[in-house]
């Protein structure tokens, strides 16, 4: 819009037959004045052209009066001593006025022109803005921004939350002057799926104009604009396009809510099936011990005159066997809900990793009874600072693992060192070693070797490595040189070990 | 299994616990009294006057440490507590409190029957049984001295305080605590890691594998334990 201060353009109306008159002073002698009356026209064309309306028909008089003063004898006075020249004035005067009306309307036209293309090409940006952006903060910024702009006014966007009530959405240049009153209109808007506010025919008083943003299916809010210029806002064909933007905005933000709906609904989905494969994973495998135990239990009642007593025996062993299997796969899921929950509260201590090792080998002795295990621990190991239960889990756990992927009989090995900043742990056997490509699968939740074959969950590294996050350390799984896997964790140290008090080297005999 | 018929009472309030504690220990020709309460086993031990209680940590009317607790203000009836894993802090309670030992569930019948045994054994001064012995473990306290297989071993004093400790409550779980108490005093009873480092240091003298070790055991999260079958 163009700004027309008054004085500045009145002034250079003046300014403008001023030089046409200097003009025509110039070529005087040339022309006689019926022409130099041309020079004038062209003078006031130029003013409406570029001042308006007002300062061309100010131009339009004061070339009269110019042209009668300088120019027409008897000179130097607004009289005529010819009287043909009144009618050269008045039909100067009427081809002036009719030619600045003319121009002004030929260039306010152009102006609305140039208006509406701009406006159209803001719309169609903000079209192609709303096919990109995904989320409805970033829509409602993107129309807020191309309506406030094409529109010269602060604009509001308002969703209903989950009561229908409205909220205003942030938005920048948000408009600063939404109160209840206004509050309440704009629900009136929401609810009634109509305009109200300025310039409509509902509540035209209010501070702003609100529109409802209608989408396919439903109102999905309000739209609030507040012009910067009351007076000047929205002659009917501005209306439609206002209208074009909003309806624009309200099917984008339509979109974008059954987007989200629909990635909800997805995350339910695949939630639901994880959670289901979840179960029938635990269910299998706290069932699998139970029904050796059933089974041996049940047939010690049934056969207890026939069996033998070496049968006996062995069944009863065998109960107890899968009892303590059961135990160990409790342990290890319970472990696994705390851990994912964040309940686990890790109570680090100044362990000695001989003693870790020996707690674990001791809840094993059956599973490890079938495999050679060595123990290389250097004797001069410092304390690592761990929490011994959590530690002496994720050793379980290796152990176990150990025993199942590997033929009975081979070795598993246990070792340790340390260096200045941590402490290294591994755990190797001689089995048939990882996939390769699969060393860090391994540690996803219910990843399977071989799918279907062997025991446990699977969650056994899984937790392995939460314990170990839990602890800043890290662990990781390689194929050894010769055959076999294993299995490598870290521990950091923190500070040191405080200091133990000194004694005097004096023994006892 | 000890030769005496005893007088046990088992406070528990879960009945087929009870039931496996029952027929397990008529074997041995215990007498067995049951409770399913915090209340009743009290009553019942006033009434009975067992000669060992087996007694549940999670009871429902009251805390098995509570009961431990006015059961101690008037009596020195071993106590065996039964209870769940993950619950050390409460074992060590419990232990503090004046429990002679623990089991947890699951247990194995050789395990609780074990610890039994220990409980309910008279513990012998020093001045009256001056030599220990269990496997190839050795300790003569009227000379203090260690043997290991026959052969000598070296000990600091405080490496023999804290094997003499272990050894005068043989079988018996000892919580940290107790062990930092009895050796250090009482003022140092938080210095876990002294304590690691000298069973660490000890280990490495008597037993002939001390990552397996088949002396002196952690009972993980509570504290240490020397084995005497």
């Amino acid at each position: 819009m163009r700004r027309t201060g008054r004085g500045y353009t009145y002034g250079a109306a003046v300014i403008i037959v001023t030089l046409s008159t200097l003009v025509c002073q110039l070529i005087r002698s040339f022309f006689a004045p019926t022409n130099l009356i041309m020079i004038y026209l062209v003078g006031v064309v130029v003013v409406a052209a570029q001042y308006g309306r007002g300062p061309s028909i100010l131009a339009s008089f004061l070339s009269v009066a110019a042209f009668d003063y300088i120019f027409v004898p008897p000179y130097l006075t607004l009289g005529v001593s010819d009287t043909q020249y009144i009618l050269t004035f008045v039909v100067m005067l009427l081809v002036a006025i009719t030619i600045s009306g003319l121009t002004v309307r030929v260039r306010e036209q152009a102006d609305a022109a140039l208006e509406r293309e701009r406006r159209t090409a803001s719309l169609y940006a903000m079209s192609r803005e709303f096919a990109s952006n995904r989320g409805i903060e970033t829509l409602m910024s993107v129309a807020a921004h191309h309506i406030s702009d094409v529109f010269d006014s602060q604009v509001l966007v308002a969703l209903p939350d989950a009561s229908g009530q409205l909220v205003v959405q942030p938005v920048p240049d948000a408009a600063p002057q939404f109160n209840t009153q206004e509050h309440a209109v704009a629900q009136w808007v929401y609810n009634n799926a109509q305009p109200a506010g300025l310039h409509s025919d509902t509540m035209p008083g209010a501070e702003g104009l609100y529109l409802p943003l209608r989408a396919a299916r439903s109102t999905v809010g309000v739209l609030g604009i507040y012009p910067r210029e009351k007076s000047r806002f929205l002659p009917s064909d501005q209306r439609s396009l206002l209208e074009t933007f909003a309806n624009q905005s309200a099917l984008a933000i339509e979109r974008a809510r059954l987007a989200e709906e629909t990635e909800q609904a997805r995350i339910q989905v695949e939630m639901e099936r994880e959670r289901n494969n979840l179960l029938s994973s635990i269910s299998h495998d706290l069932r699998t011990p139970l029904a050796s135990i059933t089974g041996a239990a049940s047939s010690l009642l049934e056969n207890n005159e026939t069996l033998d007593r070496d049968s006996r025996r062995e069944l009863a062993q065998l109960a107890y066997e899968e009892a303590r299997r059961l135990n160990r796969q409790i342990t290890n899921l319970l472990d696994m809900t705390r851990l994912e929950s964040g309940a686990i509260h890790v109570d680090k201590e100044w362990q000695s990793l001989e003693e870790v090792v020996g707690s674990t080998l001791d809840n094993l002795t059956e599973p490890l009874e079938s495999h050679l295990i060595q123990i290389r621990l250097p004797k001069d190991l410092p304390l690592i600072l761990c929490d011994g239960l959590l530690i002496g889990q994720v050793l379980i756990n290796l152990l176990e693992n150990a025993v199942k992927y590997t033929p009975p009989g081979s070795s598993i090995e246990v070792s340790a060192f340390a260096d200045s900043c941590e402490a290294t742990i591994e755990v190797a056997d001689r089995g048939p070693g990882l996939p390769p490509g699969e060393e860090r699968l391994v540690f996803d939740k219910f990843y399977r070797a071989k799918p279907g074959s062997a025991q446990g969950v699977g969650l056994g590294l899984t937790i392995c490595r939460s314990i170990l996050d839990a602890h800043g350390g890290r662990i990781w799984a390689e194929n050894r040189e010769g055959g076999g896997a294993v299995f490598r964790f870290t521990l950091p140290f923190e500070g040191t070990p405080p200091e133990v008090e000194s004694e005097d080297g004096i023994t006892v005999i | 299994m000890t030769d005496a018929a005893v007088r046990i009472l088992v406070i528990d309030d879960d009945q087929k616990i009870r039931q496996l504690l029952r027929i397990s220990l008529k074997l041995y020709h215990h007498t067995v009294h049951e409770a399913s309460t915090g209340q009743e086993g009290i009553e019942a031990t006033i009434l009975h006057q067992p000669d060992l209680l087996l007694l549940d940590l999670g009871l429902p009317d009251m805390s098995g440490l509570e009961v431990i607790q006015q059961l101690r203000k008037w009596t020195n009836t071993p106590i065996l507590v039964l209870s769940v894993r993950d619950k050390e802090t409460d074992k060590i309670a419990a232990l503090d409190a004046g429990a002679d030992d623990y089991v947890t569930k699951p247990f194995s019948m050789g395990e609780l029957i074990a610890r039994m045994r220990v409980a309910l054994r008279h513990v012998p001064e020093p001045s009256e049984s001056p030599v220990f012995e269990t496997g190839d473990l050795q300790v003569d306290f009227a000379r203090r001295q260690v043997r290991m297989a026959g052969a000598l071993v070296q000990l600091t004093p405080i490496e023999y305080d804290l094997l003499k400790t272990l050894v005068t409550h043989a079988g018996k779980v000892m919580t940290r605590r107790h062990l930092l108490r009895e050796v250090w005093g009482q003022e140092h009873q938080d210095q876990v890691h002294w304590l690691r480092v000298h069973m660490s240091n000890l280990r490495a003298k008597i037993e002939p594998d001390p990552a397996n070790p088949r002396y002196i055991i952690t009972e993980s999260g509570v504290g240490y334990r020397l084995l005497d079958e």
